[in-house]
């Protein structure tokens, strides 16, 4: 019998491998990266991939509606959220270097260490006897969401951390996705409708913490302590 | 039927309080629409309750929100339905006062607001004592004390009453804290929250989490009861209050921790193991001796009976104790007497209690002071006042006909009873709570002499006791409701116990009342064998013939040849107010008897000018240490304080050491739970 090549769900699960092994590529090129631009367009480059495996789960589980996540993740993630960051950097003129707390050799090794909690945690919820796309994912899903946590407290700036909390935010978009195979719409729907509306206000406060700081440093914070 | 009385008297509580919302700027009409609604829900809620308790099965009733796993049902069992019958019967009475007691607020008061918080206690007081599950339970209790923290501190531009309302907020939270932990613990076990699925549930449990179970609950509602030593709230809050919330606190808020108790000792447990039943009887009688003895100490007429409250929160445990005691001992007879001497002394409690704030408050308005040693010679002024005030008195002190001898009786009769059980240990604890009852009853008696008598018998003490007024005739039926329900209860003590019957049958399996009425419905007696009998019925008979055949001759003397001259004044240039014996005169010998207590400080001044034997000036101060605040609450705030100061240090400031401590907890609890 000729195996439909289109169909087969070994295939599917490698692509999907394939494509969420190069978003944790890209998470810990994010955790690595010195210039804010960059940093902004790997978030993107890394929302494109994570769009792809939408596309690819859709395809393969016959889910259209998902196909509609992976446009609006096209949309929301790779276009709209990139250009309002690389506009406010120019605007508010920061520099464009980023000086993370731990420095960049350590703070890749300890990426590195986080990818292998993601497994290990990842490991307790594998059914081999469940067959399915996904377990792979699962376990980057994971390693995305403590990265990005970890890349939220490396960083100084507002800015960078808020693409640090949208990184955060594409490993529960994976998790999300590789497991339930597309959460209803209306909740997807939510979900980008929350990312867009956090990337305005924390925009918004990246603005009037600069203009009460002179500074982006939300370490300057700390003055606020009574 | 009972249903929809039940749901009709929430209703109407509930729609009262939106509509003194809706109404809060027009104070007159917020007063007379929340007073009604709260009048007309309780006659509604009385209603379904009586019935409930003589239809004698469960109703359980759905309301109409809420979801699988937190379900918001009701049920109107027996016991239930005799809390939620307590609750009508003050709240009526406190309704109709508060018709009169509420008009000389207007316009200087948020009466909306406050009839707001009014209608809602009542309505979160009834879904507490009716609640079937444990989680809705909560949302009751946890809705009742936000209410409570209102009234409290309605008078908020003093500062005591916003002390008191903080103070009794954190010691309520504290208690739900404890309740919290019981009902997850029980709820694990039984795997639902329902309150069906806990029934005995607690007795199949292994030991040491049954105690632990048995602890929790214990303080949990003990706290709110006023349990000593979890009391400290409530003299502060009772006090702080307006009069007629006081009465309610007293009357029924507290009783939510003895409804609550009853409902897991009787309900959730089988028969104990002995050191319950000890450990409940104990607390009560350090309860009662130490809230009579702190109360015989006060001159302020609020703190004086709030203290009360805590004596009699203690008798009614007494009686529990011993129920829980005889249940162990496998004496069920014994066990639904002593039950049944608690549950009664709880509806007395709320009746004369609530009648007794009434009056203060009365004293109160009219006075100006809450303060007794500025009172004096109020019964030419507000007979009506004095007369109920005396009444709610007299039966306090468990004195006969009145209903608080009745139930206080049937307590001793418990009591005495367990001297004749077989384990070593309960023969030695039962005669030893009898007597210190005794004692308290005694002691009762002797803070109530001065209670009415500073008060309301000799000369005005001050300018504002000589200007007193009667209050209006809204307040004086108020009190007369609750002085016509302390008589009836008392000397209709012997109908009355058969609405126990449905409550000892649901929770002991036995119908007792028939045991315990003699002499064709006119007497009780314990149904025990050395027991004694008593008829408050046939004590009011020999009275009322007593008092006639003395009084007419002397009546008949006086009107003949009676002649009015001054009283004898040791040839002083007449007596004065300042010739009165005092409050703190009068509890004087108490004080030196009970010095060990009371550690009391006193520090006397005199001014001289030509002789020591004539004194221009003395001044005089007197003060007891109050033990538990200095002694446990002082420390342990000292302590709490020290560790919230430690614990600054973690509150860096910066969002990165925030962050940080999220994620490693996150990272150690991933781990953790992949561990297994």
């Amino acid at each position: 019998m000729p195996i439909k090549p289109l169909y087969d769900m070994q295939l599917g699960e490698r692509i999907v491998t394939l494509m969420a092994a190069l978003v944790l590529v890209l998470q810990i090129a994010m955790v690595a990266q010195r210039w804010i631009v960059a940093h902004i367009r790997i978030f993107a480059a890394q929302s494109f991939f994570l769009a792809a495996i939408a596309a690819t789960i859709a395809w393969y589980n016959h889910a259209p509606h998902i196909y509609v996540v992976a446009a609006l993740t096209l949309i929301v993630k790779v276009m709209l959220v990139p250009i309002l960051f690389e506009r406010l950097v120019k605007r508010v003129e920061i520099q464009e270097e980023i000086a993370p707390i731990i420095n960049v050799p350590i703070s890749v090794v300890i990426a590195g260490g986080l990818t292998l909690v993601g497994y290990v945690v990842a490991e307790s919820f594998y059914r081999p006897e469940e067959p399915g796309l996904g377990h792979n994912a699962l376990a980057v899903a994971i390693s995305l969401f403590l990265i990005g946590f970890f890349t939220m407290i490396n960083r100084r700036k507002a800015l960078t951390q808020v693409l640090a909390l949208l990184s955060l935010e594409n490993g529960l978009f994976l998790a999300a996705i590789s497991l339930t195979y597309g959460m209803p719409l209306i909740v997807e729907l939510g979900v980008f409708f929350d990312v867009l509306v956090a990337a305005m206000v924390l925009g918004i406060l990246v603005f009037r913490i600069r203009e009460s700081f002179d500074s982006m440093d939300v370490s300057r914070l700390r003055r606020l302590r009574g | 039927m009972i249903g929809a009385l039940f749901l009709g008297g929430i209703a109407v509580w509930l729609a009262g309080a939106a509509a003194c919302l809706a109404l809060w700027r027009e104070p007159a009409l917020a007063r007379r629409v929340g007073c009604a609604a709260a009048l007309a829900g309780a006659a509604l809620e009385g209603a379904g309750s009586a019935a409930a308790i003589f239809g004698g099965g469960a109703a359980t009733i759905g309301l109409p929100f809420g979801n699988p796993l937190f379900t918001c049902a009701v049920r109107l069992d027996p016991l239930s339905a005799f809390f939620n019958l307590t609750l009508a019967v003050l709240a009526a009475a406190v309704s109709v006062y508060s018709f009169g007691y509420l008009r000389h607020m207007e316009g200087r008061r948020n009466l909306g607001a406050f009839g707001f918080f009014f209608n809602l206690l009542l309505a979160s007081l009834t879904l507490v004592f009716t609640a079937a599950n444990a989680f809705f339970f909560l949302v009751a209790w946890e809705s009742m004390a936000l209410a409570s923290f209102c009234l409290i501190g309605f008078e908020h531009e003093k500062a005591r009453a916003r002390r008191a309302g903080v103070l009794f907020l954190i010691m309520s939270h504290a208690g739900t804290g404890l309740l919290l932990i019981a009902f997850l613990l029980l709820t694990s076990a039984s795997g639902s929250t329902d309150f069906a699925s806990f029934h005995l549930l607690a007795s199949r449990m292994a030991p040491l989490e049954q105690g632990a179970i048995f602890l929790l609950f214990l303080f949990g509602f003990g706290v709110k009861a006023g349990l000593v030593p979890v009391h400290i709230w409530l003299p502060e809050a009772h006090a702080a209050s307006p009069s007629n919330v006081s009465a309610l606190m007293s009357g029924i808020v507290i009783k939510t921790g003895i409804y609550g108790m009853a409902r897991v000792f009787f309900d959730f447990y089988g028969p104990p193991p002995l050191w319950m039943g000890t450990t409940v009887l104990a607390l009560g009688v350090a309860s009662a001796l130490l809230g009579v003895l702190y109360a015989l100490m006060e001159h302020d007429l609020k703190r004086l009976l709030a203290y009360h409250s805590i004596e009699n929160i203690g008798i009614i445990l007494m009686g529990f104790g011993a129920a829980l005691l005889f249940r162990s001992l496998g004496q069920t007879n014994l066990a639904a007497l002593a039950l049944i001497a608690g549950l009664y002394h709880t509806f007395n409690h709320a009746t004369f209690k609530g009648l007794l704030f009434l009056g203060a408050g009365s004293v109160v308005e009219a006075t100006g002071t809450r303060n007794m040693e500025r009172m004096g010679g109020l019964i030419r002024r507000m007979p009506v006042t004095a007369v109920c005030f005396l009444v709610g008195a007299v039966a306090i002190s468990g004195l006969p006909p009145l209903n608080g001898f009745v139930s206080e009786w049937l307590t001793y009769q418990a009591l005495l009873a367990g001297f004749g059980t077989t384990s070593s240990m309960t023969r030695l604890v039962f005669p030893i709570a009898g007597s210190l009852l005794a004692l308290t009853a005694a002691l009762a008696a002797a803070c109530f002499v001065k209670a009415f008598a500073i008060p309301f018998l000799a000369l005005p003490r001050s300018e504002e006791a000589a200007e007193a007024r009667e209050a209006p005739a809204e307040m004086r039926a108020g009190m007369g409701m609750l002085a016509v329900g302390c008589v009836v209860l008392g000397l209709g003590a012997a109908w009355f116990v058969r609405v126990f019957d449905s409550i000892t049958e649901q929770t002991l399996g036995i119908r007792s009342s028939a045991a315990l009425v003699t002499a064709r419905g006119f007497a009780l007696s314990p149904g025990t064998p050395h027991g004694g009998t008593i008829s408050p019925f046939g004590i009011a008979l020999l009275f009322l013939i007593a008092g006639v055949a003395f009084a007419w001759p002397l009546a008949l003397r006086w009107k003949r040849r009676s002649v009015r001259g001054p009283a004898w004044d040791c040839g002083l240039p007449g007596l004065t107010a300042d010739n009165e014996y005092t409050a703190t005169a009068f509890s004087k010998p108490l004080r030196m008897i009970f010095s060990a207590l009371y550690r009391p400080r006193r520090e006397i001044q005199a001014e001289y000018e030509v002789s020591p034997y004539y004194p221009s000036a003395i001044r005089f101060e007197s003060e007891i240490e109050p033990a538990f605040e200095k002694r446990i609450y002082a420390p342990l705030r000292e302590r709490i304080l020290a560790g919230a100061n430690r614990m600054r240090a973690i509150q860096a400031g910066s969002i990165h050491a925030y962050l940080a401590y999220i994620f490693i907890a996150l990272v150690l609890l991933l781990l953790f739970g992949v561990r297994e």
